[in-house]
């Protein structure tokens, strides 16, 4: 009994040094970009990784505020984007993996290996097809486009089915039938209860994929009313000769900030150490 | 389980409608977009008409006699290997530490933070970090070294083909491994707890417990893990393309950026980008349906033995 | 059952969009049908001029809807094709394009969309004459029909920016003749002033890229002759001198835009750097800032000096352009007018010459109207009180904008990655140069 508290401390030891190295790893690029959003952008290019604060965090805001940077506008933006990609991409995706795992019918191993196809397309030239599309039909400087494909999320749909087949239990679906649920109800009140964990850290993935997302808002935004942080951020970058590095920096602080309480809202879920398993409802 | 009378096959159905329809709004002309362009004339900025190609295999043989685009290929498989093995270790082990009930890691919550944390920058502002870390002669990493007498002069460490590749597989490794790390334990979470109450009565040890219950039931997780991160591996792009441009002499030149640059970088070449992304396309096929073969049978196989296993124990006790 | 619904109206929405918005696109006049025009750019240097226009010219009542793309992320061609190709309402009327694509837009692959210049109500020839416009912007804003369908405001022709000190050092003389005399004409008296400079412990310049620009700039032929990859002998001739440079320390083996090439401006590497290739905005954007002071005195503030370069090149500008199928023609017109051909001293380019858009005291820049330099004050205490413009107007004179291709951006990048490699003695010239044409070829479907 002893040995084994003993390897059980030495363990521990272990746990916390590794996760203690590991932590300071992930908040370095941190630390390096809010002290970078404090100098100037010479100092910035003398020493672009510094890890102590300049004096230049108050120029730098007027910069950024000087040069069409709206951070109120962008985030709000940015915010009714990425809540309604989150919302979407996660309730439906659960609703399709749910479809695929709880009910027998006979095209869906041939939908779910389309899902899966979806997923591998590499999405270079994809891409090409999606803005002439958007272009034809006149979707540009609307929000919708950047939030409805979520609807389909072959990869959120893939985890959610994984997740289901692994949880989920058919009694439970029985049970709710004979208690006369409807279908659309269990699902509902039933089985997303269940995925609780599933879709938190799917949320997670999905606002922060959502939010940083640069490329197609900014094809499909044209107006400064629309744009995202990140839009506003890259505006910053302007050409190279003329980049001014310590505003960019205090962009990009300004907008990952609210990823973190975004983060720290749903990570209650994954950190709870509660399983919200099948068979606790 | 089969019930007589109701049918419920009908609401299969009518969930997937809204995955289906939105698919066919917003993705079905690009998909058809990048299978069709592939076989035709395409190329050119700006371009709307094109014509079949009277062999429609014609951009399909030219990417495949394409050196950089094998190199690319090998690129991707190298630099794949390199961040995924480490990655999933790492994710696995540190899924182990944080669920197993024995150790109580305190801090925990701040820990799985912390860890996710590199996921949230984004790509671009990492390159550039990293660029800058491994600059050439002045740079951090130059710095410390010859403080610490590794070397004696700085080192163009961007000239190097393997340091290069390492640095990017690093990248791509400590972005994703506390992504893989909170699917897992969102998968563990999902596990019936009174599996594991029942195998600390037993008296299993904590390493028995992740081997033959946890990783068992996780198994439908770690094939997700395994497809997706596979996937997207082979998609691998804003890293080795804001890091150095697929330089140094197209070491870290990945198949996704080498796609891009068909398209983007100068000619346009719409239909041979759109070859190369469907030979991209087959290969992460044909590897992903070997890896759904060999994960189902064992995943079957071994989560009935542990079953009767347990059963069988439990009628014991 | 009420989503399905909710879904189907939707596609009808989507449709109904698209069909109203496709009769729109058709139903448009030649003259101007509309107050709004969309100006596309990748910095807010254009649409702060279109605010001072509109400042001085309150009877100009359109109402100007800026989009604004950065480069870097290499988003604002894919955007602005997009945009172009896709027309409608919020296709691009008036838009900019860098030095390093600009060629796309006036003769490559999107040469179609820009309008003439002449058809927007400009009195081209005899505007350019008045102006005395640099040649090159000219040659690079001529489509292929001989129209001239872009022109920038600033002229970029480059000079050799040298440390006055070090001159005097090695030299006894700091003055622009004598330095310009030392380093040039030709590489041969360049790097025999690299030798005079290497022997008391200086590099004549920061990296091999410095000089790149430079023989870029100054090769008769561009990388594409007759539809094939032709490497012109003097830029084959970059091979060695890379790597003999960097065999005899000429230069501190720095990359340009990366830490260490900053830090020379500034004396913080590992030899003191004599001088950098560069354009007025050189001295202006990067070096003044890096310099390590703000007056003379200074770090290396005030001990700087402009002289000719060696061979002529020009590096960086933006042109104007306007869309063939705008709608507003006639204002797109008055505002390129403004910006690229009024040498007044109201327009644009006098404001920008002497600093004065946004009030007294702003950033001076030399702009491609000869007409506008002549009657501006181009003094700079960082050149120690030097008049740039007297070296950077005739240095828009040497360059040359037809030894340019669409290609460029990317064959550079493709044939600096070789010459690292050579240079560093990774591998031989043959190699190199065959990998560079492989590479070429495999990408760009260039033939070889």
């Amino acid at each position: 009994m002893k040995s084994i508290k003993a390897s059980t401390i030495t363990m521990k030891t272990v746990i916390y040094i590794v996760c203690i190295f590991l932590s300071l790893l992930s908040i370095f690029p941190f630390w390096v970009m809010i002290m970078n959003a404090t100098r100037s952008t010479y100092q910035i290019q003398q020493t672009s990784v510094a890890l102590f604060p300049g004096k230049s965090l108050v120029n730098n805001w007027k910069i950024l505020t000087g040069k069409s940077f709206n951070p109120w506008v962008g985030f709000v933006n940015s915010m009714i984007i990425s809540t309604g990609t989150t919302i979407c991409a996660v309730y439906f995706s659960s609703l399709t993996a749910y479809a695929l795992v709880a009910y027998t019918w006979r095209l869906r191993n041939a939908f779910f290996s389309f899902i899966m196809a979806v997923l591998m397309i590499p999405a270079q030239v994809s891409g090409i097809g999606f803005y002439q599309f958007m272009y034809k039909i006149g979707w540009t400087n609307s929000l919708l486009p950047l939030i409805l494909p979520a609807i389909a999320a072959p990869a959120m749909v893939f985890f959610m089915r994984q997740y289901l087949m692994a949880t989920l239990s058919l009694d439970i679906v029985a049970s709710a039938r004979i208690d006369g649920s409807g279908e659309f109800r269990t699902f509902n009140q039933i089985i997303l209860p269940i995925m609780k964990p599933a879709m938190a850290t799917q949320a997670i993935f999905t606002f922060v994929g959502s939010w940083n997302n640069l490329f197609i808002p900014l094809i499909l935004l044209t107006r400064q009313e629309k744009y995202t942080m990140p839009i506003m951020v890259s505006l910053l970058r302007g050409d190279i000769y003329k980049t001014e590095y310590g505003s960019v920096y205090l962009g990009l602080t300004l907008t990952v900030l609210p990823l973190f309480v975004i983060y720290f809202i749903l990570s209650k879920y994954i950190i709870a150490g509660v399983a919200l398993g099948a068979l606790k409802e | 389980m089969a019930r007589k009378g109701v049918s419920y096959a009908k609401w299969g159905y009518i969930f997937s409608i809204p995955f289906v329809v939105t698919f066919i709004i917003f993705s079905l002309y690009p998909t058809l977009y990048t299978v069709v362009i592939g076989f035709t004339d395409l190329r050119g900025l700006g371009k709307t008409t094109f014509k079949f190609l009277s062999d429609p295999f014609a951009n399909f043989t030219a990417i495949l006699a394409n050196v950089t685009f094998k190199q690319s290929l090998a690129n991707t498989a190298i630099i794949w290997t390199m961040n995924f093995i480490p990655q999933i270790t790492l994710a696995l082990l540190l899924t182990a530490w944080f669920t197993t009930r024995r150790f109580q890691v305190k801090a925990q919550g701040a820990f799985k933070v912390l860890i996710y944390m590199p996921n949230i920058i984004t790509a671009a502002t990492i390159a550039i970090l990293f660029n800058a870390l491994f600059g050439y002669p002045k740079g951090p990493v130059n710095d410390l070294l010859i403080r610490l007498g590794f070397l004696d002069a700085p080192s163009n460490f961007h000239l190097q083909k393997w340091t290069s590749k390492g640095v990017i597989a690093f990248i791509q490794f400590w972005m994703w491994y506390g992504n893989s790390m909170i699917v897992l334990i969102a998968g563990v979470l999902g596990i019936d707890v009174t599996l594991f109450e029942a195998a600390e009565i037993d008296g299993a040890n904590a390493t028995q417990i992740f081997f033959r219950i946890t990783l068992p039931r996780l198994k439908t997780i770690v094939l997700y893990v395994l497809i997706t991160s596979m996937i997207g591996g082979l998609q691998m792009f804003d890293i080795p393309r804001l890091y150095n441009l697929g330089r140094p002499d197209n070491a870290t030149l990945t198949s996704s950026v080498f796609i891009y640059n068909q398209a983007f970088s100068g000619s346009y070449l719409y239909n041979r980008a759109s070859a190369a992304s469907m030979i991209v396309f087959l290969i992460i096929v044909v590897l992903s349906v070997a890896l759904f073969f060999i994960m189902r049978d064992k995943d079957e196989v071994k989560a009935r033995k542990l079953e009767r296993q347990i059963k069988r124990r439990g009628g014991v006790a | 059952m009420k989503r399905t619904m909710r879904i189907l109206l939707m596609m009808a929405l989507v449709a109904s969009l698209a069909v109203s918005l496709f009769a729109m696109g058709a139903g448009e006049a030649p003259k101007d049908t509309r107050k709004i025009i969309n100006l596309w750019s990748f910095t807010d240097e254009v649409p702060k001029m279109v605010e001072k226009y509109k400042q001085l010219h309150p009877e100009f009542d359109y109402e100007v809807r800026t989009t604004i793309i950065a480069t870097t992320d290499g988003a604002y061609q894919p955007a602005l094709d997009q945009a172009l190709a896709g027309g409608g309402d919020n296709a691009p009327d008036l838009y900019c394009a860098e030095a390093a694509f600009v060629l796309k837009y006036t003769q490559g692959d999107a040469a179609h969309f820009a309008a003439p210049y002449k058809s927007l109500g400009i009195n081209v020839d005899a505007k350019l004459k008045e102006a005395d416009i640099a040649p090159y912007t000219v040659d690079i804003g001529t489509n292929d029909a001989g129209d001239l369908v872009g022109l920038g405001y600033q002229a970029t022709g480059g000079a050799f920016i040298y440390r006055r000190s070090i001159a005097k050092d090695v030299w006894g003389s700091d003055d622009p003749a004598f330095v310009t005399s030392k380093v040039g004409p030709g590489w041969d008296r360049f790097f025999a002033a690299a030798e005079d400079l290497a022997r008391k412990g200086y590099a004549i310049v920061s990296g091999d890229g410095d000089i790149w620009h430079a023989v870029e700039g100054s090769s008769p032929q561009g990388w594409i002759v007759n539809d094939k990859l032709f490497i012109d002998p003097t830029r084959e001739a970059f091979l060695d001198m890379s790597k003999m440079m960097l065999e005899k320390g000429y230069n501190n083996d720095t990359t340009d835009w990366t830490d260490a090439w900053f830090a020379d401006m500034k004396d913080a590497g590992s030899k003191k750097v004599f001088g950098f290739f560069g354009p007025a905005w050189l001295i202006n954007y990067v070096m003044a800032g890096n310099s390590g002071g703000s007056k003379p005195g200074e770090g290396t503030y005030g001990d700087w000096g402009v002289c000719e370069p060696p061979v002529g090149f020009f590096w960086g500008g933006t042109w104007v352009l306007a869309n063939n199928q705008s709608p507003v023609k006639n204002g797109v017109g008055k505002l390129i007018e403004w910006i690229t051909l009024d040498s007044s001293n109201t327009g644009l380019q006098y404001y920008w010459a002497n600093g004065t858009l946004d009030g007294p005291g702003g950033t001076k820049d030399t702009v491609a109207s000869g007409t506008v330099m002549k009657k501006s004050d181009g003094t700079l205490p960082f050149l120690g009180g030097q008049n740039m413009f007297d070296v950077f107007v005739p240095a828009g004179a040497f360059a040359t904008g037809k030894n340019k291709t669409q290609y460029d951006e990317t064959i550079n990048i493709y044939w600096r990655d070789q010459v690292d490699n050579y240079a560093n003695g990774m591998k031989t010239k043959a190699q190199a140069i065959a990998d560079f044409k492989r590479v070429v070829a495999d990408n760009l479907a260039i033939d070889i």
